[in-house]
């Protein structure tokens, strides 16, 4: 079976791109993330699996300071991008989520045209000198997100009138058009049908070559399907961090294995 | 009489709608699956007593003053009017009414006495008249709606229908005002523009209105070109949108995305009541602070100043259209989805990148609309420019000058001795009309923007 073989693919051993050490979150009162500790391979597809409200996607968006915009929310721990403190003084988050790229639960392109919603975030870090840089960027950034064929012909038409599939994929091209060197990506699937599902997570796979990608999902099947590594939240906490296929195959702590097997989540 | 019409109605409503909620549950009890629930027996019944009813008490109350009147004109002597013009024949017919009403000065003709009783007869009658006519009715339509209540009978959909026709009459009575506004604004116009041409009122560059009404009095010759009063208000409302569209952009997008929450808390609520205060009010401050301090500051600097100025106008009105801007703006930039801010901040960009790329662009079709409802207030608004503007017509754009605006004129020109057949009344109406027409298109021309660029972003 596909899957199968997919799971049983060995995930390389390669450098670690971020390490999060006792990472805690509060929301107001509440202890959203509790003691955390993950250490994340680049070029690698490391999958957050866990019920709804375990943490998943806080915990996500700690990695790029996502957080700061929440006002209540309150971040404590060390975590480290190539051994740099992220939540140090000297580092501006500005910066730093061009490096850390993100993609959301809901295709969210900007209602400006497909070739403005590429180009937007090389434009406001500079990345282009001239209008060939910029068009070499954001074919490139398309080619990538693997839309360009699909769009080619219409860069001037608003990002928002493609279909939910395209947009997810064009906002994966905006999110790789800043040369990042690690994709975030929140659900990216859960507002999509089984085809552009499919092609998501094909794209995703091919990601893998150049980036270190973190992928949070409800779906058992396709953290299976496209991830490596796979780290189980379980209210708030990281309940069992190891390589996919044996979390799949073999767990070692009893709630995973009950939420694998459907007993609980 | 009135009264006791109204409390007759009130009291056969209440009457339609227990008996029909009694007969249907009694229905009920007999073991009869009901279409409808009792209370919506009940319910039509009521209203469909109420409403005919209260509306012929309405029609009743217009049309009975007129009618009255004509009985009375029918009932007084062959030759009553021979040879007097409409003003003195009113005049007969108040000096009956108020004899009617005790109120009597000196001694007036026997004629009229009688006059004046058989109209308090009249009136007798008519009040009579009115509560038996709604006696009727009421017991008719009350035993009509009686009639009705059956197991099979769709009372909910009756009584939706119904209200459904209310609401429908709600939504449509101000439209239909607004084009009996604009007939009436259209006959004087016409009138008006028989004596007066209407490219000279276009495009005349001289607005002097006073011209004598009686032969005795000594006025100029009158002159009716607009250009002068429209540049006014231009003048004005331009200042004012200099003033509120900048601070109000800025404070709404300071608000929504850079004040604290409790700052943001506090000043709201604050300019929300700005947007409440009268304008006379404001009138009030551009008289007495803001116009002597542009004069003192502009001697300071040796340059002479009207008292009264386009400026200090047309900024205290930019400061009441503060509020107005800045909570559209607001509201416009809270419709846009979090997500597109995450997007962007996701991006990279930073909160004033985000504002100024993607915020506002989504936001913009809410703004302009926010915008240009400010601009039609502008050209709209009267009181402050009454009070600080001036009120002579000059042909000028310099806001440190005193100039005049067309609502202003309309103002002065209706106060006081008026007659409906003098050019300078009837200007008042071609005025409005041309102020009608403007914000209509302004109007308009909003709608359209708004359609234009609506950027759909779900």
């Amino acid at each position: 079976m596909n899957d199968m073989r997919k799971i049983e693919r060995e995930a390389r051993m390669t450098d670690t791109k971020i390490t999060a050490r006792n990472v805690n979150v509060f929301y107001g009162e509440t202890h959203a993330i509790k003691d955390v500790d993950v250490d994340i391979a680049d070029k690698t597809v490391t999958a957050f699996i866990g019920p709804s409200g375990c943490g998943k996607s806080t915990f996500l968006r700690c990695l790029n300071r996502m957080n700061d915009t929440i006002d209540i929310c309150q971040v404590t721990g060390d975590i480290r991008l190539d051994g740099t403190d992220i939540n140090a003084a000297s580092v501006d988050p500005v910066q730093l989520r061009a490096q850390i790229g993100m993609v959301f639960q809901k295709p969210n392109p900007f209602p400006k045209s497909i070739y403005d919603n590429v180009a937007y975030g090389p434009k406001i870090h500079g990345l282009a000198r001239t209008k060939a840089d910029m068009d070499e960027i954001v074919e490139r950034s398309l080619r990538r997100g693997a839309i360009w064929d699909e769009v080619k012909d219409r860069l001037d038409q608003p990002g928002t009138g493609l279909s939910g599939g395209q947009q997810q994929r064009l906002c994966i091209a905006r999110a790789v058009a800043t040369e990042p060197e690690v994709l975030l990506m929140d659900e990216p699937c859960s507002a999509l049908d089984p085809i552009a599902t499919a092609q998501v997570e094909e794209l995703i796979d091919e990601l893998r070559q150049e980036y270190s990608v973190v992928i949070v999902t409800h779906s058992m099947q396709q953290a299976a399907r496209v991830s490596q590594k796979t780290a189980f939240f379980h209210l708030g906490n990281l309940v069992e961090y190891n390589d996919t296929g044996l979390i799949f195959s073999n767990p070692n702590d009893e709630r995973t294995e009950s939420y694998i097997t459907g007993r609980i989540g | 009489m009135v009264l006791s019409a109204f409390l007759l109605l009130l009291g056969a409503t209440l009457l339609a709608y227990f008996l029909n909620r009694k007969a249907a549950i009694s229905i009920r009890a007999g073991g009869t699956q009901l279409h409808s629930l009792e209370s919506f027996h009940g319910l039509f019944a009521a209203l469909s007593v109420l409403v005919p009813v209260l509306a012929g008490i309405l029609i009743w109350l217009v049309l009975r003053g007129s009618a009255v009147d004509w009985f009375l004109l029918q009932s007084l002597p062959e030759g009553t009017f021979d040879g007097l013009d409409s003003g003195a024949s009113q005049l007969i017919v108040a000096e009956i009414k108020s004899i009617a009403g005790g109120r009597v000065f000196g001694t007036p003709d026997p004629w009229k006495t009688e006059a004046a009783e058989r109209l308090l007869r009249y009136n007798e009658i008519a009040d009579w008249a009115m509560v038996a006519l709604v006696a009727i009715s009421a017991a008719v339509l009350l035993w009509f709606a009686r009639s009705t209540v059956g197991a099979q009978f769709r009372a909910r959909q009756s009584a939706e229908r119904i209200v459904l026709g209310l609401m429908m009459f709600c939504a449509t009575a101000a439209i239909f005002v607004t084009i009996g506004i604009v007939f009436a604004l259209t006959f004087e116009t016409i009138k008006f523009f028989q004596i007066v041409p209407f490219t000279e009122f276009l495009f005349g560059t001289s607005w002097e209105p006073q011209i004598p009404i009686r032969e005795d009095q000594v006025a100029a010759e009158g002159a009716f070109g607009a250009v002068p009063v429209f540049l006014g208000t231009i003048v004005i409302s331009t200042v004012a949108l200099l003033v509120a569209v900048p601070v109000g952009l800025m404070s709404a997008i300071y608000l929504n995305e850079f004040a604290p929450h409790r700052l943001r808390s506090a000043v709201k609520p604050v300019l929300e009541i700005l947007a409440g205060v009268p304008t006379v009010v404001y009138g009030f401050f551009a008289v007495l602070t803001v116009a002597p301090a542009i004069r003192q500051f502009a001697a300071t600097i040796g340059v002479d100043v009207a008292p009264n100025t386009a400026l200090a106008a047309g900024s205290v009105m930019g400061v009441m259209l503060i509020p107005f801007i800045s909570s559209f703006a607001d509201d416009a930039l809270s419709a846009v989805p979090r997500s597109l801010r995450d997007g962007a901040l996701a991006l990279g960009a930073t909160r004033g990148e985000m504002m100024l790329n993607v915020l506002f662009p989504a936001a913009i079709p809410g703004i302009v609309g926010g915008v240009l409802l400010a601009v039609s207030r502008a050209i709209g608004e009267t009181m402050i420019v009454v009070m600080a503007a001036g009120l002579i017509a000059k042909m000028t754009i310099n806001p440190l000058d005193s100039v005049t605006a067309v609502t202003v004129q309309i103002v002065t020109l209706l106060i006081g001795d008026t007659s409906f057949d003098n050019p300078k009344t009837l200007s008042a109406f071609a005025l409005g009309m041309m102020l009608f027409l403007a914000t209509l298109f302004i109007n308009i021309f909003a709608l359209r923007i708004v359609r234009k660029y609506r950027e759909i972003y779900d």
